[in-house]
């Protein structure tokens, strides 16, 4: 499942390397020096951060062109 | 002249000759505070004309990056040179990056200064035609930026239809080029276009009141200009506002345009200044008094900001010769101030942006000894141009209405950074070239291409090159002078 997010819920995610189910956390996303507080899934354990594939290829990728083009 | 005025030789380069378009040598000097063409006819004369107005420019706008590509597939072989081989040719040195497919030669007006020379009584492309056409481009050109131009493209009621040949494609930025009259008085008709894939509307705006509109297009638009940009709105379309700068006509409305725009902001998303060229119809023969030079644009924004912007917030363009264009995205605060996005200066002048690795490579660090970026001497790939893709991006990026960034909690920080677009206005302008102006160094590197029948890419200002009796290089319609008098 997807959220307003673009990230998956994170009951249904698993760290591979710690087996432990992914929670939402706040985490700070950087690019080209600016950063981004944004809730995502994240390992509570080793803080791996989970971002989707839809997150990945639309909003997340129009902020990263929009700050390329500056 | 003084007698203390500087007199430089900068460069040799090429031109044509006004007279008998056959190509020329011609070379570029400082002469005070101006940089001039001058060049020789041996048959007609001398010519010397200025093209760029305010020297503390010149430098800068030389050192930005001249990333070179070959186009893929030239189309047309090297036999009498530039300009008279496009199509284009193995010399030519940089892809396309907006194509313009003129879908009719008709017009609704009969602007005393038209580049198309496009009247009431032209033809409309056929949908077979136009798609033949697209079929070619797509097959060879990438994933240009697709520009509906004429003539009036609105004068044809199957334009939707037209849109969605071009989206069916794979072509994602669509631009159309109208005068905007049908736009204001048809609302539906503007929502078929906006449905059919219309990205953004580049709405010919030369000034603010009626005087302008009636010495530049022979009639009263002003109400209508206002009334074409709301219905866009109403719909979700971008719009550009694309002034023709005539000295002495609206060179003084510069400000006004910009707050104009400001005002209509988030729909009006750019205003593109383009100093007037003389080919097509046009009403003489220029002087020196008749030309306005991007230069000169730019002093007037900065003017115009009382102190908030600087040249050093504006740039060249990132892949067509630097003395083509320029442009700059600012942020309008609650009082329509400007203020630069951001883009941060690097000493020399030229946007830290700018600094790729090509040039990079050519200057060798910044501030340093090392000469001015010099072009690729191989003419660059024929890989698909990363300059090019990202003046694509850039287009598109600023010009399409901004999607919602979302609100409220939903929101995140992603969708706060994306909304600040609805409050950045671009300002930018383009030096089309004529016949006194050409300077076939800038042409070679021209990355806006107009499409023909036999699938040939011709660059714009080639293709809208004209003699000083009004006979076209590329259209197939010509006019005479006596035809213009008329």
């Amino acid at each position: 499942m997807i959220d307003a997010l673009g990230s998956a819920a994170s009951s249904s995610l698993i760290c591979l390397s710690c087996d432990a189910p992914l929670e939402p956390g706040k985490i700070e996303a950087s690019y080209l020096g600016q950063s981004f507080p944004v809730d995502l899934p994240r390992c509570p354990k080793c803080g791996f951060v989970y971002v989707s594939e839809e997150l990945a290829s639309g909003k997340m990728l129009k902020v990263e062109q929009a700050l390329e083009d500056k | 002249m003084s007698c203390c005025e500087r007199r430089l030789k900068l460069a040799d380069t090429e031109s044509v000759c006004p007279v008998c378009l056959e190509t020329i040598p011609a070379e570029r000097w400082a002469i005070g505070d101006e940089v001039r063409l001058i060049k020789t006819c041996p048959e007609h004369g001398r010519f010397s004309v200025p093209v760029w107005r305010g020297f503390a420019s010149y430098g800068p706008w030389g050192e930005a990056a001249r990333a070179h590509s070959r186009t893929p597939s030239p189309a047309t072989a090297v036999d009498r040179g530039c300009p008279h081989d496009c199509g284009l040719c193995p010399d030519h040195r940089q892809q396309s990056c907006c194509v313009l497919l003129e879908v009719t030669s008709r017009c609704d007006l009969a602007c005393p200064v038209c580049f198309a020379s496009a009247d009431r009584h032209g033809r409309d492309l056929p949908l077979d035609e136009i798609e033949r056409r697209l079929d070619a481009l797509a097959a060879g050109g990438g994933r240009v930026h697709v520009q509906l131009s004429g003539g009036e493209p609105t004068v044809r009621d199957d334009l939707p239809e037209i849109v969605r040949l071009v989206r069916r494609r794979g072509f994602d930025f669509v631009q159309l080029n109208t005068n905007g009259v049908r736009l204001a008085l048809e609302p539906d008709y503007v929502a078929a276009l906006a449905a059919a894939g219309v990205d953004c509307v580049f709405l010919q705006f030369d000034g603010v009141d009626d005087e302008v509109h009636r010495r530049l297009r022979g009639a009263k638009l002003a109400r209508l200009k206002d009334l074409a940009i709301e219905r866009c709105g109403e719909v979700g379309l971008g719009v550009v506002l694309a002034p023709t700068i005539a000295p002495g006509v609206n060179d003084g409305q510069i400000g006004a345009i910009v707050d104009h725009a400001i005002a209509r902001m988030p729909t009006v998303r750019a205003v593109h200044f383009q100093p007037i060229s003389y080919f097509g119809r046009r009403p003489l023969e220029p002087t020196d008094a008749d030309r306005f030079t991007l230069p000169e644009v730019m002093a007037a924004l900065i003017r115009h900001s009382r102190g908030t912007i600087a040249l050093q917030d504006f740039h060249p363009g990132s892949a067509e010769n630097p003395y083509c264009s320029f442009s700059g995205r600012f942020t309008v605060d609650d009082v329509g101030g400007l203020h630069p996005t951001g883009a941060k200066p690097s000493c020399c002048g030229v946007p830290d942006d700018l600094e790729r690795p090509a040039r990079a490579e050519a200057v060798g660090g910044c501030c340093g000894d090392a000469p001015p970026a010099a072009p690729i001497e191989c003419c660059g790939s024929t890989r698909p141009s990363p300059d090019v893709d990202r003046a694509r991006r850039y287009v598109a990026g600023q010009w399409r209405q901004a999607a919602s960034g979302g609100d409220g909690e939903a929101a995140d920080a992603f969708d706060r950074f994306l909304a600040t677009r609805e409050r950045t206005l671009g300002l930018s302008g383009m030096a089309f070239q004529d016949a006194w102006t050409l300077d076939l160094d800038r042409l070679r590197q021209c990355h806006i291409h107009v499409v023909e029948p036999d699938a040939r890419m011709i660059p714009f200002c080639a293709f809208n090159l004209t003699d000083r009796d009004g006979r076209s290089l590329y259209r197939a319609s010509t006019i005479s002078a006596e035809a213009v008098a008329g």
